[in-house]
Protein backbone atom coordinates (compact mmCIF):
# COMPACT_ATOMS: atom_id res chain seq x y z
CA UNK A 1 0.00 0.00 0.00
CA UNK A 2 2.58 1.99 0.97
CA UNK A 3 4.00 2.09 -2.29
CA UNK A 4 1.05 3.09 -4.29
CA UNK A 5 0.81 6.20 -2.23
CA UNK A 6 3.52 7.07 -4.55
CA UNK A 7 1.36 7.13 -7.76
CA UNK A 8 -2.12 8.02 -8.43
CA UNK A 9 -4.25 5.38 -8.46
CA UNK A 10 -5.23 4.10 -11.91
CA UNK A 11 -8.81 4.34 -12.18
CA UNK A 12 -10.01 1.82 -14.11
CA UNK A 13 -13.53 0.79 -14.71
CA UNK A 14 -14.54 -2.76 -15.75
CA UNK A 15 -17.45 -3.80 -16.18
CA UNK A 16 -18.14 -7.93 -15.56
CA UNK A 17 -21.93 -7.94 -17.50
CA UNK A 18 -23.36 -10.79 -19.46
CA UNK A 19 -26.86 -10.53 -20.36
CA UNK A 20 -28.41 -13.87 -19.32
CA UNK A 21 -28.89 -14.81 -15.66
CA UNK A 22 -26.72 -17.19 -13.91
CA UNK A 23 -24.05 -17.63 -16.01
CA UNK A 24 -21.31 -16.71 -13.12
CA UNK A 25 -21.25 -13.20 -13.48
CA UNK A 26 -21.10 -12.34 -9.61
CA UNK A 27 -18.48 -15.61 -8.80
CA UNK A 28 -16.38 -13.95 -11.64
CA UNK A 29 -16.35 -10.41 -11.06
CA UNK A 30 -15.46 -11.56 -7.13
CA UNK A 31 -12.56 -13.88 -8.20
CA UNK A 32 -11.43 -11.21 -10.92
CA UNK A 33 -11.63 -8.26 -8.25
CA UNK A 34 -9.90 -10.97 -5.53
CA UNK A 35 -7.28 -11.62 -8.07
CA UNK A 36 -6.18 -8.23 -9.24
CA UNK A 37 -6.56 -7.15 -5.23
CA UNK A 38 -4.13 -10.51 -4.73
CA UNK A 39 -1.76 -8.99 -6.89
CA UNK A 40 -1.04 -5.65 -4.87
CA UNK A 41 -3.42 -3.80 -6.72
CA UNK A 42 -5.94 -1.50 -4.83
CA UNK A 43 -9.39 -3.05 -6.22
CA UNK A 44 -13.00 -2.52 -5.68
CA UNK A 45 -16.00 -4.62 -6.55
CA UNK A 46 -19.43 -2.75 -6.60
CA UNK A 47 -22.60 -4.87 -6.51
CA UNK A 48 -25.38 -2.92 -9.46
CA UNK A 49 -27.47 -5.88 -8.70
CA UNK A 50 -30.05 -3.85 -6.54
CA UNK A 51 -32.69 -5.73 -5.00
CA UNK A 52 -31.03 -8.84 -5.56
CA UNK A 53 -27.80 -8.29 -3.69
CA UNK A 54 -25.87 -11.47 -3.50
CA UNK A 55 -21.74 -10.05 -4.24
CA UNK A 56 -21.36 -9.35 -0.62
CA UNK A 57 -22.16 -13.34 0.46
CA UNK A 58 -20.20 -14.67 -2.33
CA UNK A 59 -17.24 -11.95 -0.80
CA UNK A 60 -18.37 -13.16 2.66
CA UNK A 61 -19.27 -10.34 4.08
CA UNK A 62 -22.58 -10.02 4.30
CA UNK A 63 -22.85 -9.48 7.74
CA UNK A 64 -21.07 -6.14 7.84
CA UNK A 65 -23.39 -4.29 5.80
CA UNK A 66 -24.29 -1.51 7.16
CA UNK A 67 -24.91 1.54 4.24
CA UNK A 68 -24.81 0.48 0.79
CA UNK A 69 -24.08 1.94 -2.47
CA UNK A 70 -27.70 3.55 -3.45
CA UNK A 71 -26.96 5.23 0.51
CA UNK A 72 -24.22 6.66 -1.39
CA UNK A 73 -25.90 7.58 -4.44
CA UNK A 74 -28.39 9.28 -2.77
CA UNK A 75 -26.62 11.06 -0.16
CA UNK A 76 -27.34 8.91 2.68
CA UNK A 77 -23.98 7.90 3.71
CA UNK A 78 -20.44 8.56 2.51
CA UNK A 79 -18.54 6.76 0.48
CA UNK A 80 -16.15 5.75 2.82
CA UNK A 81 -19.69 4.46 5.35
CA UNK A 82 -20.53 2.16 2.73
CA UNK A 83 -17.24 0.42 1.39
CA UNK A 84 -16.37 -2.78 3.08
CA UNK A 85 -12.48 -3.57 3.72
CA UNK A 86 -11.87 -7.33 2.61
CA UNK A 87 -10.83 -8.72 5.98
CA UNK A 88 -8.37 -11.18 3.99
CA UNK A 89 -6.76 -8.69 1.24
CA UNK A 90 -6.48 -4.58 2.66
CA UNK A 91 -6.42 -3.77 -1.14
CA UNK A 92 -9.75 -5.82 -1.59
CA UNK A 93 -12.60 -3.00 -0.94
CA UNK A 94 -16.69 -4.48 -1.56
CA UNK A 95 -19.36 -1.27 -2.25
CA UNK A 96 -22.69 -3.69 -1.82
CA UNK A 97 -25.99 -2.56 -3.20
CA UNK A 98 -28.95 -2.27 -1.29
CA UNK A 99 -31.90 -5.42 -1.03
CA UNK A 100 -34.59 -3.26 -0.52
CA UNK A 101 -34.70 -0.80 -3.48
CA UNK A 102 -34.77 -1.26 -7.01
CA UNK A 103 -33.31 -0.34 -9.80
CA UNK A 104 -34.77 3.13 -10.28
CA UNK A 105 -32.61 3.99 -7.31
CA UNK A 106 -29.75 4.29 -9.32
CA UNK A 107 -29.42 7.16 -11.72
CA UNK A 108 -26.80 8.39 -13.77
CA UNK A 109 -25.16 10.85 -12.48
CA UNK A 110 -24.98 9.53 -9.33
CA UNK A 111 -23.28 6.27 -10.57
CA UNK A 112 -20.89 8.47 -12.11
CA UNK A 113 -20.46 10.51 -8.85
CA UNK A 114 -19.59 7.73 -6.68
CA UNK A 115 -17.14 6.08 -9.73
CA UNK A 116 -15.24 9.48 -9.97
CA UNK A 117 -14.76 9.25 -6.20
CA UNK A 118 -13.41 5.70 -6.47
CA UNK A 119 -11.15 6.31 -9.04
CA UNK A 120 -9.39 8.60 -7.07
CA UNK A 121 -8.98 5.71 -4.43
CA UNK A 122 -8.56 2.49 -6.80
CA UNK A 123 -6.30 1.19 -9.52
CA UNK A 124 -9.49 -1.25 -10.57
CA UNK A 125 -12.94 -0.51 -10.04
CA UNK A 126 -14.75 -3.72 -11.26
CA UNK A 127 -18.50 -3.29 -11.56
CA UNK A 128 -20.64 -6.67 -11.47
CA UNK A 129 -23.80 -6.17 -13.03
CA UNK A 130 -27.19 -7.44 -13.33
CA UNK A 131 -28.30 -10.05 -15.85
CA UNK A 132 -30.69 -8.39 -18.68
CA UNK A 133 -30.07 -5.30 -20.50
CA UNK A 134 -32.32 -3.43 -18.89
CA UNK A 135 -31.79 0.00 -16.44
CA UNK A 136 -29.19 -1.71 -14.18
CA UNK A 137 -27.21 -3.68 -16.50
CA UNK A 138 -27.10 -0.03 -18.84
CA UNK A 139 -25.34 1.75 -15.98
CA UNK A 140 -23.26 -0.78 -14.54
CA UNK A 141 -21.59 -0.84 -18.55
CA UNK A 142 -22.02 2.85 -19.26
CA UNK A 143 -19.00 4.23 -17.50
CA UNK A 144 -16.63 1.48 -18.45
CA UNK A 145 -13.39 1.24 -19.74
CA UNK A 146 -13.26 -1.89 -20.29
CA UNK A 147 -16.00 -4.68 -19.92
CA UNK A 148 -15.70 -8.56 -19.66
CA UNK A 149 -18.22 -10.45 -20.87
CA UNK A 150 -18.99 -13.78 -19.23
CA UNK A 151 -21.05 -16.39 -21.71
CA UNK A 152 -21.50 -20.23 -21.21
CA UNK A 153 -21.08 -22.18 -24.13
CA UNK A 154 -24.54 -22.59 -25.11
CA UNK A 155 -26.11 -20.82 -27.42
CA UNK A 156 -28.87 -18.27 -25.60
CA UNK A 157 -26.02 -17.56 -23.53
CA UNK A 158 -23.60 -16.69 -26.74
CA UNK A 159 -26.86 -15.18 -28.28
CA UNK A 160 -27.50 -12.74 -25.05
CA UNK A 161 -23.55 -11.92 -24.77
CA UNK A 162 -23.58 -10.97 -28.50
CA UNK A 163 -26.74 -8.81 -27.59
CA UNK A 164 -24.41 -6.68 -24.59
CA UNK A 165 -21.10 -6.48 -27.18
CA UNK A 166 -23.43 -4.58 -28.95
CA UNK A 167 -24.71 -2.54 -26.29
CA UNK A 168 -21.21 -1.88 -25.08
CA UNK A 169 -20.43 -0.73 -28.65
CA UNK A 170 -23.12 1.97 -28.80
CA UNK A 171 -24.20 2.93 -25.73
CA UNK A 172 -21.74 3.55 -22.92
CA UNK A 173 -19.97 6.75 -22.48
CA UNK A 174 -16.79 6.09 -24.96
CA UNK A 175 -19.26 5.18 -27.51
CA UNK A 176 -21.35 8.50 -27.11
CA UNK A 177 -18.87 10.81 -26.63
CA UNK A 178 -15.54 9.81 -28.15
CA UNK A 179 -16.81 7.11 -30.61
CA UNK A 180 -14.92 4.72 -29.45
CA UNK A 181 -15.69 0.94 -28.13
CA UNK A 182 -15.29 -0.45 -24.63
CA UNK A 183 -12.57 -3.26 -25.04
CA UNK A 184 -14.63 -6.00 -24.84
CA UNK A 185 -13.45 -9.40 -23.81
CA UNK A 186 -15.17 -13.10 -23.60
CA UNK A 187 -14.80 -14.59 -20.42
CA UNK A 188 -15.87 -18.31 -21.07
CA UNK A 189 -17.17 -20.37 -18.03
CA UNK A 190 -18.83 -23.43 -16.63
CA UNK A 191 -17.22 -24.93 -19.95
CA UNK A 192 -16.95 -28.93 -19.88
CA UNK A 193 -14.73 -30.25 -22.31
CA UNK A 194 -16.58 -33.81 -21.60
CA UNK A 195 -19.76 -32.64 -23.09
CA UNK A 196 -18.14 -30.06 -25.66
CA UNK A 197 -16.75 -33.87 -26.70
CA UNK A 198 -20.30 -35.48 -26.43
CA UNK A 199 -21.60 -33.00 -28.72
CA UNK A 200 -23.52 -31.34 -26.04
CA UNK A 201 -21.85 -27.93 -25.27
CA UNK A 202 -20.63 -25.13 -27.93
CA UNK A 203 -16.67 -25.56 -28.88
CA UNK A 204 -14.67 -22.74 -27.75
CA UNK A 205 -13.97 -21.86 -31.61
CA UNK A 206 -17.69 -22.06 -32.13
CA UNK A 207 -18.23 -19.36 -29.42
CA UNK A 208 -15.59 -17.38 -30.37
CA UNK A 209 -16.31 -17.29 -34.06
CA UNK A 210 -19.92 -15.81 -33.39
CA UNK A 211 -19.17 -13.10 -30.51
CA UNK A 212 -15.70 -12.27 -32.43
CA UNK A 213 -13.96 -10.45 -29.47
CA UNK A 214 -11.06 -11.86 -27.74
CA UNK A 215 -11.11 -14.70 -25.37
CA UNK A 216 -9.82 -13.68 -21.89
CA UNK A 217 -9.99 -17.20 -20.26
CA UNK A 218 -11.72 -20.53 -20.37
CA UNK A 219 -13.03 -21.58 -16.36
CA UNK A 220 -13.71 -25.07 -16.35
CA UNK A 221 -16.85 -26.67 -14.62
CA UNK A 222 -15.90 -27.11 -10.84
CA UNK A 223 -17.38 -28.12 -7.63
CA UNK A 224 -14.81 -25.46 -6.44
CA UNK A 225 -17.02 -22.38 -7.42
CA UNK A 226 -19.55 -23.82 -5.73
CA UNK A 227 -17.84 -24.83 -2.42
CA UNK A 228 -15.89 -21.19 -2.58
CA UNK A 229 -19.41 -19.07 -2.93
CA UNK A 230 -21.04 -21.37 -0.34
CA UNK A 231 -18.43 -20.44 1.96
CA UNK A 232 -18.61 -16.72 1.02
CA UNK A 233 -14.62 -17.16 -0.44
CA UNK A 234 -13.87 -15.58 -3.31
CA UNK A 235 -12.36 -18.54 -5.82
CA UNK A 236 -9.13 -17.34 -6.30
CA UNK A 237 -8.60 -17.32 -2.22
CA UNK A 238 -9.74 -20.77 -1.72
CA UNK A 239 -7.37 -23.31 -2.18
CA UNK A 240 -6.08 -24.00 -5.70
CA UNK A 241 -8.08 -25.86 -7.92
CA UNK A 242 -8.39 -25.62 -11.91
CA UNK A 243 -10.83 -23.28 -11.47
CA UNK A 244 -9.06 -20.37 -9.40
CA UNK A 245 -6.01 -21.27 -11.97
CA UNK A 246 -8.29 -19.91 -14.63
CA UNK A 247 -9.13 -16.96 -12.90
CA UNK A 248 -5.88 -16.28 -12.43
CA UNK A 249 -5.02 -16.56 -15.66
CA UNK A 250 -8.03 -14.18 -16.84
CA UNK A 251 -6.53 -11.64 -14.82
CA UNK A 252 -3.43 -11.72 -16.22
CA UNK A 253 -4.22 -11.67 -19.24
CA UNK A 254 -6.85 -9.04 -18.14
CA UNK A 255 -3.53 -6.95 -17.37
CA UNK A 256 -2.38 -7.29 -20.42
CA UNK A 257 0.13 -10.46 -19.50
CA UNK A 258 0.64 -13.28 -22.10
CA UNK A 259 -0.64 -16.57 -20.82
CA UNK A 260 -0.68 -19.57 -23.11
CA UNK A 261 -4.15 -20.01 -23.58
CA UNK A 262 -3.54 -23.94 -23.18
CA UNK A 263 -2.78 -23.78 -19.34
CA UNK A 264 -6.24 -23.61 -18.63
CA UNK A 265 -6.85 -27.14 -20.66
CA UNK A 266 -3.68 -28.78 -20.16
CA UNK A 267 -5.21 -30.78 -17.10
CA UNK A 268 -8.08 -31.96 -19.58
CA UNK A 269 -7.77 -35.77 -20.40
CA UNK A 270 -8.60 -35.01 -23.70
CA UNK A 271 -5.66 -33.71 -24.79
CA UNK A 272 -6.43 -35.21 -28.61
CA UNK A 273 -9.67 -33.51 -28.20
CA UNK A 274 -7.60 -30.22 -28.59
CA UNK A 275 -6.77 -31.54 -31.72
CA UNK A 276 -9.56 -32.56 -33.36
CA UNK A 277 -11.34 -29.08 -31.96
CA UNK A 278 -8.82 -26.97 -33.67
CA UNK A 279 -10.41 -25.80 -37.25
CA UNK A 280 -8.09 -27.42 -39.70
CA UNK B 1 -62.77 26.13 -24.35
CA UNK B 2 -62.86 28.34 -27.87
CA UNK B 3 -60.88 26.10 -30.28
CA UNK B 4 -59.06 28.57 -33.31
CA UNK B 5 -60.70 28.54 -36.44
CA UNK B 6 -57.60 27.74 -38.22
CA UNK B 7 -54.18 25.17 -37.15
CA UNK B 8 -50.90 26.22 -38.20
CA UNK B 9 -48.68 22.99 -40.01
CA UNK B 10 -45.70 22.95 -41.21
CA UNK B 11 -45.48 21.72 -44.53
CA UNK B 12 -42.38 20.62 -46.79
CA UNK B 13 -42.87 20.60 -50.60
CA UNK B 14 -40.43 19.41 -53.76
CA UNK B 15 -40.79 22.03 -56.26
CA UNK B 16 -38.92 21.79 -59.46
CA UNK B 17 -37.03 24.75 -60.94
CA UNK B 18 -36.94 25.66 -64.38
CA UNK B 19 -33.17 27.18 -64.77
CA UNK B 20 -33.25 30.03 -67.32
CA UNK B 21 -29.95 30.31 -69.49
CA UNK B 22 -30.15 32.75 -72.13
CA UNK B 23 -30.82 36.27 -71.13
CA UNK B 24 -33.27 37.34 -73.39
CA UNK B 25 -35.42 34.32 -73.98
CA UNK B 26 -36.87 33.84 -77.79
CA UNK B 27 -38.43 31.34 -80.29
CA UNK B 28 -36.33 29.19 -79.82
CA UNK B 29 -36.21 29.18 -75.95
CA UNK B 30 -40.55 28.85 -76.19
CA UNK B 31 -39.58 25.85 -78.88
CA UNK B 32 -37.26 24.14 -75.80
CA UNK B 33 -39.91 24.70 -73.38
CA UNK B 34 -42.67 22.74 -75.30
CA UNK B 35 -40.55 20.26 -76.29
CA UNK B 36 -39.20 19.48 -72.91
CA UNK B 37 -42.42 19.97 -71.51
CA UNK B 38 -44.16 16.86 -73.85
CA UNK B 39 -41.27 14.73 -72.71
CA UNK B 40 -41.67 15.06 -69.33
CA UNK B 41 -45.19 16.03 -68.71
CA UNK B 42 -45.61 13.73 -65.45
CA UNK B 43 -43.11 15.18 -64.12
CA UNK B 44 -43.82 19.23 -64.65
CA UNK B 45 -47.61 19.50 -65.23
CA UNK B 46 -49.31 20.64 -61.96
CA UNK B 47 -46.41 20.43 -60.22
CA UNK B 48 -45.16 23.50 -57.91
CA UNK B 49 -42.65 25.72 -60.07
CA UNK B 50 -39.52 28.03 -59.64
CA UNK B 51 -37.44 30.59 -61.75
CA UNK B 52 -34.22 29.83 -61.60
CA UNK B 53 -32.52 33.36 -62.31
CA UNK B 54 -28.98 32.46 -61.32
CA UNK B 55 -27.73 32.76 -64.45
CA UNK B 56 -28.95 35.15 -65.98
CA UNK B 57 -29.06 38.60 -64.22
CA UNK B 58 -29.49 40.33 -66.89
CA UNK B 59 -32.53 39.42 -67.29
CA UNK B 60 -34.50 42.73 -66.17
CA UNK B 61 -36.85 43.54 -68.70
CA UNK B 62 -40.34 43.32 -67.46
CA UNK B 63 -41.55 42.74 -70.68
CA UNK B 64 -39.50 39.50 -71.32
CA UNK B 65 -40.01 38.28 -67.92
CA UNK B 66 -43.71 38.56 -68.20
CA UNK B 67 -43.57 36.55 -71.34
CA UNK B 68 -41.78 33.89 -69.75
CA UNK B 69 -44.24 34.02 -66.88
CA UNK B 70 -47.07 33.81 -69.31
CA UNK B 71 -45.82 30.86 -71.72
CA UNK B 72 -44.62 29.03 -68.59
CA UNK B 73 -48.29 29.11 -67.29
CA UNK B 74 -50.16 28.60 -70.23
CA UNK B 75 -48.90 25.25 -70.59
CA UNK B 76 -50.31 24.09 -67.60
CA UNK B 77 -47.09 24.79 -64.35
CA UNK B 78 -48.01 26.14 -61.55
CA UNK B 79 -45.27 29.01 -61.40
CA UNK B 80 -45.49 30.65 -58.14
CA UNK B 81 -42.09 32.41 -57.35
CA UNK B 82 -38.08 33.00 -58.63
CA UNK B 83 -34.75 31.88 -56.65
CA UNK B 84 -31.42 33.18 -56.93
CA UNK B 85 -32.78 36.67 -58.22
CA UNK B 86 -31.17 39.63 -58.03
CA UNK B 87 -32.96 42.82 -56.50
CA UNK B 88 -33.89 44.38 -59.65
CA UNK B 89 -35.34 41.20 -60.80
CA UNK B 90 -36.84 40.21 -56.74
CA UNK B 91 -39.09 43.91 -57.61
CA UNK B 92 -39.76 42.80 -60.84
CA UNK B 93 -40.57 39.53 -59.23
CA UNK B 94 -42.97 41.07 -57.00
CA UNK B 95 -44.42 42.97 -59.32
CA UNK B 96 -45.87 40.03 -61.35
CA UNK B 97 -46.87 38.42 -58.21
CA UNK B 98 -44.14 35.78 -57.82
CA UNK B 99 -42.38 35.40 -54.43
CA UNK B 100 -38.79 35.12 -53.86
CA UNK B 101 -37.99 31.81 -52.27
CA UNK B 102 -34.61 31.29 -50.68
CA UNK B 103 -33.56 27.77 -50.49
CA UNK B 104 -30.14 26.79 -48.62
CA UNK B 105 -28.77 23.78 -50.89
CA UNK B 106 -29.87 23.76 -54.22
CA UNK B 107 -29.06 20.91 -56.71
CA UNK B 108 -28.08 22.25 -60.43
CA UNK B 109 -30.41 21.31 -62.64
CA UNK B 110 -29.29 19.14 -65.61
CA UNK B 111 -28.03 20.46 -68.66
CA UNK B 112 -31.47 21.75 -70.81
CA UNK B 113 -29.54 19.80 -73.86
CA UNK B 114 -29.60 16.64 -72.41
CA UNK B 115 -33.36 15.11 -73.06
CA UNK B 116 -34.14 13.76 -69.28
CA UNK B 117 -35.70 9.89 -69.50
CA UNK B 118 -39.31 10.52 -69.07
CA UNK B 119 -39.69 7.70 -67.00
CA UNK B 120 -39.06 7.81 -62.92
CA UNK B 121 -38.26 10.91 -62.96
CA UNK B 122 -39.32 11.72 -59.55
CA UNK B 123 -36.70 9.42 -58.36
CA UNK B 124 -33.52 11.21 -59.57
CA UNK B 125 -32.18 11.56 -55.80
CA UNK B 126 -28.82 9.93 -55.62
CA UNK B 127 -28.86 6.99 -53.80
CA UNK B 128 -27.45 6.60 -50.53
CA UNK B 129 -25.51 3.11 -49.66
CA UNK B 130 -24.13 2.18 -46.55
CA UNK B 131 -21.14 0.98 -45.46
CA UNK B 132 -20.94 -0.98 -42.34
CA UNK B 133 -17.18 -2.04 -40.69
CA UNK B 134 -18.39 -3.26 -37.53
CA UNK B 135 -20.41 -6.72 -36.88
CA UNK B 136 -24.25 -6.41 -36.46
CA UNK B 137 -24.62 -7.48 -33.17
CA UNK B 138 -27.99 -9.34 -31.94
CA UNK B 139 -30.88 -7.01 -31.35
CA UNK B 140 -29.24 -4.37 -33.79
CA UNK B 141 -30.84 -3.39 -36.84
CA UNK B 142 -29.03 -1.37 -40.08
CA UNK B 143 -31.30 -0.25 -42.48
CA UNK B 144 -30.13 1.80 -46.16
CA UNK B 145 -33.46 3.01 -46.83
CA UNK B 146 -32.36 4.31 -50.26
CA UNK B 147 -29.69 1.91 -51.27
CA UNK B 148 -27.25 -0.98 -50.99
CA UNK B 149 -25.92 -1.79 -47.66
CA UNK B 150 -22.51 -3.57 -47.52
CA UNK B 151 -21.31 -4.49 -44.01
CA UNK B 152 -17.76 -6.00 -43.50
CA UNK B 153 -18.29 -8.11 -40.73
CA UNK B 154 -21.22 -10.54 -39.23
CA UNK B 155 -24.57 -10.43 -38.63
CA UNK B 156 -25.24 -12.24 -35.87
CA UNK B 157 -28.67 -14.66 -34.81
CA UNK B 158 -31.02 -12.08 -33.48
CA UNK B 159 -29.84 -9.18 -35.90
CA UNK B 160 -31.54 -7.38 -38.91
CA UNK B 161 -29.93 -5.75 -41.83
CA UNK B 162 -32.67 -4.45 -44.59
CA UNK B 163 -31.79 -2.25 -47.88
CA UNK B 164 -33.69 -0.98 -50.22
CA UNK B 165 -31.57 -2.24 -52.54
CA UNK B 166 -28.55 -5.25 -52.42
CA UNK B 167 -27.12 -6.43 -49.23
CA UNK B 168 -23.43 -7.83 -49.48
CA UNK B 169 -21.79 -9.36 -46.17
CA UNK B 170 -18.72 -9.69 -45.96
CA UNK B 171 -18.62 -12.14 -43.19
CA UNK B 172 -21.36 -14.60 -41.85
CA UNK B 173 -24.84 -14.15 -41.59
CA UNK B 174 -26.60 -15.48 -39.02
CA UNK B 175 -29.93 -13.05 -38.54
CA UNK B 176 -32.21 -11.44 -40.87
CA UNK B 177 -31.52 -10.17 -43.82
CA UNK B 178 -33.98 -7.95 -46.46
CA UNK B 179 -33.18 -6.83 -49.51
CA UNK B 180 -35.15 -4.81 -52.13
CA UNK B 181 -37.33 -3.73 -48.75
CA UNK B 182 -39.53 -1.05 -50.93
CA UNK B 183 -40.36 -3.48 -53.75
CA UNK B 184 -37.41 -3.77 -56.24
CA UNK B 185 -37.39 -7.43 -57.65
CA UNK B 186 -34.09 -6.73 -58.50
CA UNK B 187 -32.31 -6.55 -55.63
CA UNK B 188 -29.96 -9.22 -54.12
CA UNK B 189 -28.27 -10.21 -50.91
CA UNK B 190 -24.71 -11.62 -51.04
CA UNK B 191 -22.77 -13.15 -48.27
CA UNK B 192 -19.48 -15.02 -47.57
CA UNK B 193 -21.20 -17.46 -45.28
CA UNK B 194 -24.73 -18.35 -44.79
CA UNK B 195 -26.22 -19.90 -41.32
CA UNK B 196 -29.17 -17.27 -41.95
CA UNK B 197 -32.22 -17.37 -40.06
CA UNK B 198 -34.43 -15.22 -42.75
CA UNK B 199 -33.47 -14.15 -46.34
CA UNK B 200 -36.39 -11.92 -47.60
CA UNK B 201 -36.55 -10.48 -51.48
CA UNK B 202 -39.17 -7.63 -52.12
CA UNK B 203 -41.64 -9.21 -49.38
CA UNK B 204 -40.45 -12.76 -51.03
CA UNK B 205 -38.78 -14.89 -48.39
CA UNK B 206 -37.13 -17.90 -46.73
CA UNK B 207 -36.46 -18.99 -43.25
CA UNK B 208 -33.57 -21.23 -42.21
CA UNK B 209 -35.85 -24.16 -42.37
CA UNK B 210 -36.73 -23.60 -45.94
CA UNK B 211 -33.17 -23.18 -46.91
CA UNK B 212 -31.54 -25.82 -48.65
CA UNK B 213 -29.31 -27.62 -45.77
CA UNK B 214 -26.75 -28.27 -48.66
CA UNK B 215 -26.31 -24.38 -48.82
CA UNK B 216 -25.52 -23.42 -45.17
CA UNK B 217 -22.00 -22.39 -44.80
CA UNK B 218 -21.67 -21.56 -48.24
CA UNK B 219 -20.91 -18.50 -49.56
CA UNK B 220 -24.24 -17.79 -51.64
CA UNK B 221 -26.35 -15.10 -53.19
CA UNK B 222 -30.14 -14.59 -53.34
CA UNK B 223 -32.09 -13.31 -55.92
CA UNK B 224 -35.67 -13.53 -57.61
CA UNK B 225 -36.55 -15.43 -60.47
CA UNK B 226 -40.46 -15.93 -61.49
CA UNK B 227 -41.75 -14.31 -58.49
CA UNK B 228 -39.17 -17.43 -56.30
CA UNK B 229 -36.32 -16.74 -53.98
CA UNK B 230 -33.60 -18.52 -55.74
CA UNK B 231 -30.57 -19.00 -53.65
CA UNK B 232 -26.88 -20.04 -55.36
CA UNK B 233 -23.65 -21.15 -54.05
CA UNK B 234 -20.81 -19.19 -56.24
CA UNK B 235 -18.41 -21.21 -57.87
Amino acid sequence: MTQLKDKDPLGKVIVITSGKGGVGKTTSAAAIAAALAKRGHKTVVIDFDVGLRNLDMIMGCERRVVFDFINVIQGEARLKQALIKDKRLDTLSILPTSQTRDKDALTQDGVEKVLNELKEQFDYIICDSPAGIERGAQLAMYFADEAVVVTNPEVSSVRDSDRVLGLLASKTKRAEDEGTEVKAQVLLTRHDQRRVDAGEMMTIDDVLEILAVPLLGVVPESPAVLRASNVGMPIVLDEPSEASRAYEAAVARLLGEEVDMSMSKEKKPGFFSRLFGAPA
Amino acid sequence: MRTEPFQVRGRFLTAIAIRIDVESPDESFYAALDEKIKTAANLLIGAPVLLDLAAVPGLVSRDLLHNVIRAIRSKGLLLFGVQNANPQQKALAEELGLIQVLIGRDTPLQQPTRAAPPRRQRLVEPPENKIIRRHVRSGQMVVAERGDLTIVGSVSSGAEVVASGNIHIYGTLRGRAMAGATGDASARIFCSKLEAELLAISGLFKTSETIDSDLRGCNVQAFLEDETLCIERFV
